[in-house]
């Protein structure tokens, strides 16, 4: 009996993988092997396939399609550890108050229509982001409001000038950290350009070893440019796979399928069970952690984000309430079952981040991993709510609450159902309102069009606190409506301890990396995140995500992390270029 | 004994029938024909339905429907006695099983299902209800209301409704049952407007409406009064099929994700099921048995309805 389900279940797989993969069955059939491709699972649809402006992308999928892992290469790459390799730049140097800084660029690189790179493309690309409101991108949104001007020194030099001090600008602007930075364009095409927050970028251009073959909304198939500028100068080799396919899959029912039936060369995120179930019929298939809990901790730790302008969100004691309310330890256990840790702070716990996590913890702010109810409950009667029934009410209004979550994983919505169980128990009448991907991050986040939200709107530091705390300052604040620049601060919090806050985050802002004093400063400012509760950091952000090894070994592990095995990110060049043919 | 009665009363008419040749068991089934809703269809059809409300309102007396809710056992518990990919076997305590965020499978069914034939139901009744006002107004009435009423039914006959019904669920996010029933009343209307219309215009000449209009009978007594007693078994058909569409298309919107989030239904059993990897994952219990039971809704309707065409009409019926 097994073996007929299982056959059955082959078949199965064998026929959606055919149908998924029908679309791209034309170029499929050109010359290019199964062995000689590499498979990326998307979790989303590619809206608007023929445009190729990342620069106005608010989800991302302009880039994850496979553009900026095969076609547009990053100026640097930041590690784990904090290191900072240089790719298409070979250094940077600031001055001793961090706010002039010089770039270097490498020799020899081209784009693939054979044109040099060189300074000129950087100075070109900058100067349109500082002169073009219109292109909204987070890591054009960040640059903008940090660079003064920017100049050609020489053909391989550029100067950026700092509207204040940034001892953190290469990470925060330069370097692939949690997923993007800024890229340049190429200048010959983009002077054509009338308007370039309309222009498409249609044939697309990059530097990277993979040219555009076909997109379409659910697949984009790249294939290898042999004459890549790296390979020539000796700078590294090509990668072995000679075709990209990054491919969407729709679920995690399709993307366990087609994994376990060898359709698939990388997944993403799959719940336990599942990737336990595709072990089981497909032994090739890995993941980042040889064993339990399998996952790879993200640097985006989830979040409930309070829009802090609508009642009674708007009061600090309320959120307080529902951060007592929820229980951490049951979302890990139940949604994540148990391949992630509570949150115990805001940050992402990396061994990086211990020393700035530690000092909140010791002033008293970090966050319980177990919910206290009863002191939840307190807050809210101390506000003027009865219970009646099964809800709070107060002036004959239910106190309810509706969460917008994006539906494009399971992980989130699992998250989200976890919680509007925990407050529905605790008297509040909360539901989930899943919203489509591209919806949720283009209307309703970045224009806080929301009550409270899901997401991870704190993810940027790996290494500092900066990156990350500098996302809630009053700086980013607009009326509801309103574009919250680089989805900062969504939730318009904008008190008289935003300012207090923002003071100290400031200052700490323009210090240098290390400086001992940052941890102390770190927990000062907490208190007013501890005592306003903007947004109520929930657990880690674990990814479980499946690799087949069936055609393509080097995948990053725990035993050879080179990279994060996030191969939806701008770093993801440094594992193509170390995947290597298994047969 | 009623039935003889019936029986003798009938017998002129019948005119004595040739009885000779025919098996016992074929007598037994000629005398049925004499009370027309004692018919198998209708009675089996209407016990499955029936079997699902009852599975309704005595689990709720008998189970704890609360552990429709995440985290009420373990997870991914298979049916008692049956073994999960993790080598756990099923116990009593959750005698369908668990899904995998540990709701249990039984209390799912006991409020989806009586969920998901309440939206089918609402949905129809809505309908039919505009559907017999429109229907006769405009077979009766004739003229440009006539046209109005015609020509938007036709219209919206070939609107798909699923394509409509999914845009505006997404946009709405999250919605009450009641609120999709009405929503998808909105589209299954046309059909009995337009069927109806057509009956009422033949039965507008006939005898018995003159004879009514002669005597100066308003136009709301004949059309509810004279002709449309005349027409329930036929509306009882039509109203089974919307059920049934009605039914259909909601749990096409909930296996998509759409409808609402909290409340438990059996499309959205499945598409939670369908989302989390039950099919890879072997938990066959999860999605099996929802689709096993909308499957049971679906013979049942289809029975009654047939039934119900045989009580209409005498010659669908066979010895």
């Amino acid at each position: 009996m097994p073996t007929s389900k299982n056959r059955l279940l082959t078949s199965v797989s064998i026929a959606a993988a055919a149908l998924i993969l029908g679309s791209a069955g034309a170029v499929l059939a050109q010359d290019v092997a199964r062995e000689d491709t590499v498979i990326l699972d998307l979790d989303r649809t590619i809206q608007d396939p023929e445009n190729f402006n990342w620069m106005t992308d608010g989800t991302g999928v302009r880039r994850m399609q496979g553009a900026h892992q095969g076609m547009w290469e990053p100026l640097f790459v930041l590690g784990a550890d904090g290191s900072v390799e240089p790719w298409l730049a070979t250094g940077i140097e600031s001055n001793e108050t961090f706010d002039v800084w010089t770039l270097s660029l490498r020799e020899g690189v081209t784009w693939s229509d054979g044109e040099a790179f060189n300074a000129d493309d950087v100075v070109f690309s900058v100067d349109m982001i500082l002169q073009t409101a219109e292109l909204n991108a987070r890591e054009v949104a960040q640059l903008r409001s940090e660079v003064a001007s920017v100049e050609r020194v020489d053909d391989l030099t550029v100067r950026f000038t700092l509207k204040k001090p940034n001892p953190r600008f290469v990470s925060d602007n330069l370097a692939i950290r949690v997923f993007g930075a800024f890229t340049p364009v190429p200048e010959h095409i983009w002077s054509q350009a009338e308007n370039p927050a309309t222009f498409t970028f249609n044939p697309p251009v990059g530097t990277g070893p993979y040219t555009l073959t076909s997109i379409a909304t659910n697949r984009a198939i790249w294939d290898r440019n042999d004459n890549w500028w790296g390979a020539a100068t000796g700078f590294i080799d090509l990668p072995e796979p000679l075709r990209l396919i990054v491919l969407e899959t729709g679920g995690e029912e399709a993307r366990a399928q087609l994994m376990a039936a060898n359709q698939l060369d990388a997944a993403q995120t799959v719940t336990l069970g599942t990737f336990e179930a595709i072990q089981a019929r497909n032994p090739e298939v890995e993941a980042f952690a040889p064993g339990l809990p399998y996952s790879w901790a993200d640097p985006c730790p989830r979040q409930l984000e309070f829009n802090t302008t609508v009642a009674p969100w708007d009061s600090a004691e309320m959120r307080r309430a529902i951060a007592h309310i929820i229980d951490r330890t049951q979302i890990v256990n139940i949604a994540y079952e148990g391949t992630t840790s509570p949150s115990r702070t805001m940050f992402v716990q990396y061994p990086a981040m211990e020393a700035f996590i530690s000092a909140v913890v010791d002033a008293g702010y970090g966050l319980p991993a177990t919910a206290d109810v009863a002191a939840g409950q307190a807050l809210i009667e101390a506000q003027g709510w009865t219970r009646n029934g099964d809800y709070y009410e107060r002036d004959g209004e239910t106190l309810d609450m509706a969460i917008h979550v994006n539906s494009a994983s399971t992980e989130y919505t699992r998250t989200i159902d976890v919680i509007v169980e925990q407050l529905q128990r605790a008297g509040i009448d909360a539901r989930a309102v899943p919203v489509e991907n591209g919806v949720f991050w283009g209307e309703v986040l970045p224009f806080g069009n929301y009550e409270v939200s899901y997401s991870w709107l704190s993810c940027a530091s790996v290494n500092e606190p900066w990156a990350s705390m500098g996302r809630y300052t009053s700086a980013s604040v607009v009326p509801v409506g309103e574009r919250a620049p680089g989805f900062n601060n969504t939730g318009r919090w904008n008190t008289e301890a935003t300012a207090a806050y923002t003071e100290i985050v400031n200052a700490m802002g323009v210090m240098p990396l290390g400086d001992p004093a940052i941890p102390g400063m770190v927990a000062e400012a907490y208190q007013y995140l501890a005592a306003e509760m903007p947004f109520i950091p929930l657990v880690q952000a674990a990814k479980l995500l499946p690799v087949n090894t069936t055609y393509w070994e080097g995948w990053p592990t725990t035993d050879n992390p080179y990279n994060s095995p996030a191969f939806w990110r701008g770093d993801t060049h440094r594992i193509l270029h170390n995947l290597t043919r298994a047969q | 004994m009623n039935q003889t009665t019936e029986k003798s009363a009938a017998a002129p008419e019948t005119a004595a029938p040739d009885m000779a040749g025919l098996s016992r068991a074929q007598l037994r089934r000629m005398r049925r024909f004499d009370n027309p809703w004692r018919n198998p269809k209708l009675i089996l059809g209407a016990t499955l339905l029936l079997s699902i409300i009852a599975l309704g309102l005595l689990g709720r007396l008998f189970w704890d429907v609360d552990m429709v809710f995440t985290g009420s056992g373990l997870p991914r518990q298979g049916p008692v006695g049956v073994e999960n990919l993790r080598g756990q076997v099923g116990t009593w305590a959750h005698p369908l099983g668990t899904d995998v965020t540990g709701k249990d499978i039984l209390a799912l069914l006991i409020i989806g299902a009586p969920n998901s034939l309440y939206v089918g139901v609402l949905a129809s009744l809505i309908g039919m209800s505009l559907g017999i006002f429109l229907g006769f107004t405009a077979g009766y009435t004739g003229g440009r209301v006539d046209d109005v009423i015609r020509v938007g039914s036709d219209v919206m006959i070939t609107i798909p409704p699923l394509l409509i019904l999914v845009v505006v669920q997404a946009a709405y996010g999250d919605i009450t049952l009641t609120m999709m029933a009405i929503l998808i009343a909105c589209f299954v209307w046309q059909s009995p407007t337009r069927l109806i219309r057509a009956q009422v215009l033949s039965m507008r000449e006939s005898g018995y409406v003159q004879m009514a209009r002669l005597s100066g009978a308003s136009s709301g007594h004949i059309m509810f009064r004279e002709m449309l007693p005349n027409l329930v078994p036929y509306l009882f058909g039509s109203f089974i099929a919307n059920v049934t569409t009605s039914i259909v298309t909601a749990v096409g919107l909930e296996v998509l994700g759409l409808g609402p989030q909290r409340v438990p239904t059996l499309g959205r059993v499945i598409y939670d099921a369908i989302n989390s990897g039950a099919l890879i994952q072997n938990l066959w219990w999860w999605w099996g048995i929802p689709t096993a039971l909308l499957a049971v809704m679906f013979i049942g309707l289809l029975l009654i309805n047939l039934g119900l065409d045989e009580v209409s009409n005498p010659r669908l019926r066979r010895l």
